[in-house]
């Protein structure tokens, strides 16, 4: 039963991060289209919004970690 | 695969202390070679370098300079220059030196000795909370008792207990996010590694998506050091400069 919560847990994780990373990625693609002069800012601001993103489904891994191998 | 965890603690005053060795083992051999490299790196500087070191070196430092200037002015971002560099180098060698060995010891409990010092959640989280503290204490001491206070009630009075909950979630988000990457990559490491050592023969083919692994492992390992030195920043430009 572990298993299976934690299995729905970082598949659920998983899921919203590749959409939430994917839009911010794909918003940075545009921009940098439209004004390849501002790449290098855009890119900064890419991986801080990256960072911001990862968090949540990180802690929902380390939460299927917890169910799998504490309780 | 569980691993166990070496560990020698003592009781102080009826509170037991633990230290994890393998952890502790790994910090200290980060640090050591982080010093010494930059140590002989640096040892003969020139107005024009003449080996690689140098060159290196000057390098990271304008990185970790770009990563300062684009969070705050310059003028007041200067003294931050080390402290972000020392934190990228400790964060990115810590982050490296798990991937190209492991070392599981031959006993009961299958000891793992050589692992990243910052697959550990008290590392990492004492590395965040060190840089929120940081940042208060550089609030109060550049902007004023009173600019400081004055952050928590702009731009609405009744946001206040919002950003006084908002500095938790930012030492928390800060710590777990690097330490979850460098634990999932390590157990994934570790699960390709039972793999190969398993003794079948389509096990043997498992060192292929090892290798693939181990390479994003170095991708990953630079991006996190990234991003924890630019949200460090980002979060001590909040409470240094009064622009925004």
């Amino acid at each position: 039963m572990n298993l299976l919560a934690a299995g729905i847990a970082a598949g659920l994780a998983a899921l919203g991060a590749s959409f939430g990373i994917g839009m911010v990625v794909s918003k940075t693609v545009e921009g940098v289209a439209r004004q390849p002069e501002s790449r290098g800012p855009l890119q900064t601001i890419m991986f801080i919004g990256i960072g911001v993103v990862e968090a949540v489904p990180i802690m929902a891994i380390v939460i299927a970690f917890l169910l799998m191998f504490t309780f | 695969m569980e691993h166990g965890i070496p560990t020698w603690s003592f009781d102080l005053f009826g509170i037991p202390i633990v230290f994890e060795l393998a952890t502790s083992m790994m910090i200290i051999i980060t640090c050591l070679l982080i010093f010494f490299t930059l140590f002989f790196m640096t040892r003969k500087l020139a107005v024009r370098p003449t080996g690689k070191g140098q060159v290196l070196v000057e390098a990271l430092m304008n990185f970790v300079k770009g990563i300062i200037k684009s969070n705050m002015a310059w003028k007041e971002g200067a003294q931050f220059h080390f402290l972000a560099l020392t934190l990228f180098l400790f964060i990115l060698i810590g982050n490296l030196i798990g991937i190209p060995l492991s070392f599981v010891a031959p006993d009961a409990d299958h000891t793992l000795w050589v692992k990243s010092p910052t697959a550990d959640p008290v590392v990492t989280l004492t590395l965040a909370g060190l840089m929120i503290v940081l940042t208060h204490y550089y609030g109060v001491k550049m902007q004023g008792m009173r600019g400081y206070l004055k952050q928590y009630v702009t731009p609405m009075w009744w946001l206040a207990p919002i950003k006084f909950i908002e500095e938790f979630t930012y030492n928390l988000t800060l710590g777990l996010r690097l330490y979850g990457n460098v634990y999932a990559g390590e157990i994934l490491l570790l699960l390709l590694l039972g793999l190969v050592t398993g003794g079948t023969v389509l096990g043997a083919l498992g060192f292929i998506p090892m290798m693939v692994w181990q390479g994003f492992k170095v991708f990953i390992g630079a991006i996190q050091a990234f991003i924890f030195v630019m949200l460090s920043m980002v979060y001590l430009s909040h409470k240094v400069s009064d622009d925004h």
